[in-house]
């Protein structure tokens, strides 16, 4: 029986591993269900949901609709922005547009908080230090990413699907419309999603801009729920994390579907 | 009517020009095939007719009306890409309708006109599917469906059946040749097969590098090519072009026979042109040309015979049935004084 030897000790390995890293997660599950969490790791004697309760009412309610305004706000806009800017990039012989773009990258690389003082006083003189605020300016730190991706998109629709819309009497709006964005949904989905996950997790730009308890995102108040009443609510502070994570999950899933059927190109051999 | 006319058309990129001032009267109903090696500018010129190129000069005119300056869906044009350029997120009946429905025309007119051209086609069956789920063929149809449903005046064919393979190419070939007839619209088709050009054309348009080498009808052709260009381009099998020099009374061939002969313009022959299939063979008394037999290719019903002579210069011969002939042998030819063409210094037929 040699050859049970590796396997078993591989088993314990994983197991082990397993430990370390679910530990964690049973931790804030165990947690959120049980109603009078202590903070403890232990099976609750009483399974609830009056932690979730707590945590999408008042308050806390209040900054998931937040961060949803947040982030769907900036998704949105990052895509229109993007779309409108990525298809010239990519149909027009811009001279220097891959220097511009990459130019761009470079820049997205540098660390948001080396641009947050100069941000902060424009969006003070603009009167933008709201959730609108947080809106246009992550859109404007997204924009780099989101253009490079949506210009390789719309580089992949063959510029003969345009000619053909052309000549059958489209005009540029509706080749836009009707063929190119059609043809670049997951691209587009692809752009949405990460500019959606990349402003619902953001941190510092909320927490400067929103400077009123009723305009916080989940992010800040996940960071201000530690202390605010004294002792830790370790049931709410757990619930509302699942909640704050749920999201990205969904994301993720909505992400592999549309990856898998969104790209519908067809090629020319039969 | 639907003629189209063009003066002088010239194109160019920058500083440098690659159609050179091409005239051309295309008939109401002509089916005119453009052919020429690749570069030749028979797809950019192609792209102009559709108003997908702009035109750096001279005039195109489509049934009388000058077109230079309006833009391609007013042209009363339709055409059909090489890549068939299918929308692939639309089914095939949305592909036939996307342009009438742009133009807004009533939802009855338009599941008629499509039904009436799958029909034509024979590709009603297909009508719920998406483009990937067809073979090659019939995209092909689908696209030539898009260019039918708009009824257009003239029908432009960028390369359509490149990319089918040999069979379907020569199917889908007598297809629009049919359609040519039924339809009895103006249609100009580019391609760089030559075979295509032969088969389907009312005249065919010669092109290279940006000029018009010949124009005429596919035996013409084939009969009085106007120079070594077009004689070598047009035909399945290339012609023999044979560098001879003039004597007082015929021309000196390689090998020292000479072939007796007189034509006013004797003296200005370098170039001896025939056709494979009018070549014969013969014994060595009365061979013009002689020589080791290269390669010999059997196709059943004809055979292809590459004959190296001892000057170095190949000659293909066409021979009718399956020929018993050995690799390295001898072969002995006569060129028929009838059939030949002969080309002067700057390769221009001499008649």
């Amino acid at each position: 029986m040699e050859s049970t030897q590796p396997s078993r000790l591989t088993a314990i390995a994983l197991t082990f591993m397993a430990v370390i890293w679910v530990s964690p997660f049973s931790w804030l599950i165990l947690n959120a269900f049980n109603p009078l969490s202590t903070g403890q790791l232990e099976i609750p004697s009483v399974v609830g949901l009056d932690n979730f309760g707590e945590a999408i009412s008042g308050n806390a309610g209040r900054q998931f609709v937040n961060s949803m305004l947040i982030a769907a706000g900036t998704a949105t806009l990052s895509v229109v922005v993007g779309i409108s800017a990525a298809y010239p990039l990519s149909r027009l012989k811009i001279p220097g547009r891959n220097a511009f773009l990459w130019a761009l990258v470079l820049l997205r690389m540098l660390p948001a908080a080396g641009v947050l003082v100069p941000l902060y006083f424009t969006a003070q003189r603009t009167g933008l230090l709201n959730q609108l605020g947080v809106i246009i300016a992550l859109t404007i730190l997204n924009l780099p990413f989101t253009l490079l991706l949506l210009k390789n998109f719309f580089d992949t629709v063959p510029i003969e699907l345009e000619e053909a819309a052309y000549v059958e009497g489209a005009s540029l709006f509706q080749i836009v419309t009707r063929i190119v964005l059609p043809m670049s949904r997951a691209g587009i989905a692809v752009v949405w999603f990460f500019s959606f996950t990349g402003a619902w997790n953001e941190f510092l730009l909320p927490l400067i801009f929103a400077r009123v308890q009723d305009a916080f995102p989940m992010s800040v108040g996940l960071y201000a729920a530690f202390g605010q009443q004294g002792a830790i609510n370790y049931g709410f502070l757990t619930a509302f994390s699942i909640i704050y994570a749920a999201p990205a999950v969904g994301v993720y899933f909505l992400l592999r579907r549309n990856m898998n059927t969104g790209f519908a190109g067809v090629g020319v051999k039969g | 009517m639907s003629d189209v006319t063009l003066r002088g058309i010239r194109k160019s990129y920058g500083a440098l020009e690659v159609v050179h001032g091409v005239d051309l009267d295309i008939k109401s109903g002509e089916f005119v095939v453009f052919v020429g090696p690749s570069g030749c500018g028979k797809s950019t010129l192609l792209r102009m007719i559709a108003g997908l190129e702009p035109i750096t000069g001279g005039e195109i005119s489509i049934g009388g009306r000058v077109v230079n300056d309006v833009p391609s869906p007013q042209r009363g044009i339709a055409m059909v890409f090489q890549s068939y350029a299918l929308y692939p997120h639309m089914s095939v009946y949305e592909n036939m309708a996307f342009g009438l429905k742009l133009a807004k025309t009533p939802k009855a007119e338009v599941d008629q006109r499509v039904r009436e051209a799958a029909r034509i086609l024979q590709i009603e069956a297909y009508l719920d599917r998406m483009p990937k789920a067809l073979s090659g063929g019939q995209r092909q149809r689908v696209a030539i469906g898009r260019a039918i449903v708009r009824d257009p005046k003239v029908f432009l064919f960028d390369e359509p059946l490149s990319n089918l393979d040999a069979s379907l190419r020569a199917q889908t070939r007598v297809e629009i040749a049919k359609l040519h007839d039924t339809l009895d619209a103006t249609m100009i088709y580019v391609t760089h097969d030559q075979v295509e050009a032969m088969t389907l054309a009312d005249r065919i348009v010669v092109l290279n590098s940006g000029r018009i080498e010949q124009v005429g009808t596919p035996l013409e052709l084939y009969r009085e090519p106007v120079n070594t260009f077009v004689a070598g381009f047009i035909a399945s099998q290339r012609m023999n072009f044979i560098d001879v020099s003039a004597t007082g009374n015929g021309l000196q061939l390689p090998g020292k026979k000479m072939l007796a002969l007189s034509h006013p313009q004797l003296s200005q022959v370098r170039t001896l042109g025939v056709r494979p299939e009018h070549l014969e063979l013969a014994d060595a008394t009365t061979a013009d040309l002689s020589g080791k037999l290269a390669v010999i290719e059997q196709f059943g019903e004809y055979a292809l015979a590459y004959v190296e002579l001892p000057s170095g210069e190949a000659i293909t011969i066409k021979l009718e049935g399956a020929p018993d002939l050995q690799l390295h042998d001898t072969i002995h030819i006569k060129v028929p004084v009838g059939v030949i063409h002969l080309f002067d210094e700057a390769g221009r037929a001499l008649r």
